[in-house]
């Protein structure tokens, strides 16, 4: 009796101190946009300082643009957001798939790990960036260049995670299911994947942004449609506003991706005790 | 049953080659317990990881029941490792049943017997836990329950109970007294307590420090079934610990 009332008063003082922090968050919130707006509204700011809306818009332009931007017509962002999101989307599949399958097989291959070492290294220390253009040429302005470049920045991450993670399998545990009469088939499926799986959920959350960095580069470099295209071209007609609309649409997508993913962690990782319900 | 001849281990090191296990001759006869204690360092682990097949011997060779053991796995083996082994992604229902799974044993047939094993080990109530909400004690017995699973003939337990503490390791000792008298594996232990050695087994192989061979062999004649609380009490108990203590120069 006495315990539940005590766990209930704790459960309510989390509860109150949950909503603290919402408020603090929603008070930083309103503060900065309210800064933002307001100074750019004063003529001093705009003459003497960056608070000039031709370079940084205004909160309340980014909304009325937005407006315009989620309408159907020739203003609409769905089609950008379509392609950049398709591309961002199978570039990470593509990406966690093959980074996934590569790290399990050296993971589990000393000879292998050591033959690629090397080559490994060398590719991880080179500036992925600087073959999006290299690959806009040999793949041209459309969805698969994008699809490439952020299958490109994504798998090494991935893979990286998962030979990490196959290592770490410990070796008692492999002998053990040998005595219990696992094959090394079913030993990799009951072992080692479900070890990589953990590590590579690490990993996720930075792959979509890489994935999402990599797709936009492509689109910078060149492309005809895409949020990236829509950004190049606020820079050509120097439209803040549109830059700054595409940014926020582009941080709402990143937020969404990120949620799914975790929640979808919290599925398949029941056992892990930060998951206990 | 199992047979060691002349076995030895030696491993790469630094300078030169470091010889774990210098000459180890060893039968156990089928259904017997057997355990094996020494300095620490003296190889016991090495020893039982040959008998199981996982390292083979640099000399002397193994067999169990007539056949070879040389780096590969004999059948019908339980292993018990110091380390946790069970799988923390499953609930102990499921890493019970994984054995079975490895043996395409599948379905109501599989569910039937890790009920039976659930029961035998009392974690009916735990089945569908994850490891990491089990004590130290429980887990012990949810890794006894995956190896008996596949009815191993032979058991081989590595230090299974130092890292408990006196009481549940107390407690498993009757328990694993009481499931070996019904099941009758043939086992061999690898243990640093003497006590835990003398108390469950038939007989007590001392081994001396590396390069290892066998000092000694204690046959424990004490009663069976034996109470695991009692029998320490007994002037027996003390004798035969006695005696192995004077071989190991305490």
């Amino acid at each position: 009796m006495n315990s539940q009332r005590d766990l209930l008063s704790t459960t309510r003082f989390n509860i109150r101190q949950q909503r603290v922090v919402r408020a603090w968050q929603a008070g930083l919130l309103a503060l900065g946009l309210g800064l933002w707006e307001g100074l750019t509204r004063v003529p001093w700011f705009v003459a003497h300082t960056v608070f000039d809306p031709f370079f940084i818009s205004q909160p309340s332009r980014v909304a009325q643009r937005l407006w315009v931007w989620v309408q159907p017509g020739p203003d609409a962002v769905w089609p950008h957001l379509w392609s950049t999101l398709q591309a961002t989307l199978w570039g990470l599949l593509a990406g966690v798939g093959s980074g996934f399958a590569v790290g399990l097989l050296l993971g589990r291959s000393r000879m292998l790990a050591q033959v690629f070492q090397p080559f490994i290294v060398a590719f991880n220390s080179m500036p992925r960036i600087a073959f999006v253009p290299l690959i806009t040429m040999f793949f041209g302005l459309g969805m698969t260049s994008k699809v490439v470049t952020s299958w490109f920045v994504v798998f090494f991450l991935v893979f990286f995670n998962t030979y990490k993670g196959a290592r770490s399998v410990e070796r008692e545990m492999v002998d053990f299911c040998r005595t219990l009469g696992g094959s090394k088939r079913q030993i990799l499926w009951r072992v080692y994947v479900p070890t990589a799986r953990s590590w590579i959920f690490a990993a996720v959350p930075n792959a979509i942004s890489f994935a999402l960095i990599g797709v936009l580069l492509a689109e910078f470099v060149g492309s005809t449609t895409g949020m990236g295209y829509l950004m190049t071209t606020a820079l050509a007609t120097l439209n803040a506003t549109d830059m700054f609309t595409a940014v926020t649409v582009l941080s709402i997508v990143g937020i969404a991706l990120v949620t799914a993913t975790a929640a979808l962690e919290r599925r398949v990782s029941r056992w892990l005790p930060e998951f206990r319900e | 049953m199992i047979v060691l001849q002349g076995v030895g281990k030696d491993y790469a090191g630094r300078p030169g080659i470091r010889t774990a296990v210098g000459q180890v001759d060893l039968t156990v006869a089928r259904g017997e317990f057997v355990s094996i204690v020494g300095p620490s360092g003296c190889g016991k682990s090495s020893l039982l990881h040959i008998i199981a097949g996982f390292v083979a011997p640099t000399r002397g060779a193994v067999s169990a029941d007539g056949k070879p053991v040389d780096g590969c796995l004999p059948q019908a083996l339980g292993y018990i490792f110091q380390k946790d082994t069970l799988l923390p992604w499953y609930t102990v229902r499921q890493n019970i049943g994984l054995g079975l799974g490895f043996h395409g044993i599948k379905g109501a047939r599989c569910a039937q017997r890790v009920r039976q094993l659930l029961e035998m080990g009392g974690l009916t109530l735990a089945a569908n836990a994850y490891p990491y909400q089990l004590s130290g004690g429980m887990r012990r017995r949810v890794a006894l329950l995956m190896s008996l699973a596949v009815e191993p003939r032979v058991l081989l337990l590595d230090e299974p109970f130092g890292a408990l503490d006196m009481h549940t390791r107390a407690h498993l000792h009757g328990e694993l007294a009481a499931l070996w008298g019904r099941l009758g594996q043939t086992i061999v232990m690898v243990t640093h307590d003497l006590d835990e050695a003398v108390l469950l087994s038939d007989r007590v192989i001392v081994l001396s420090g590396a390069p290892s061979q066998v000092l000694a062999e204690e046959v424990i004649d004490l009663p069976r079934p034996r109470d695991v609380f009692g029998v320490r009490e007994t002037a027996a108990f003390a004798k035969h610990t006695r005696k192995i203590w004077s071989v190991l120069g305490a």
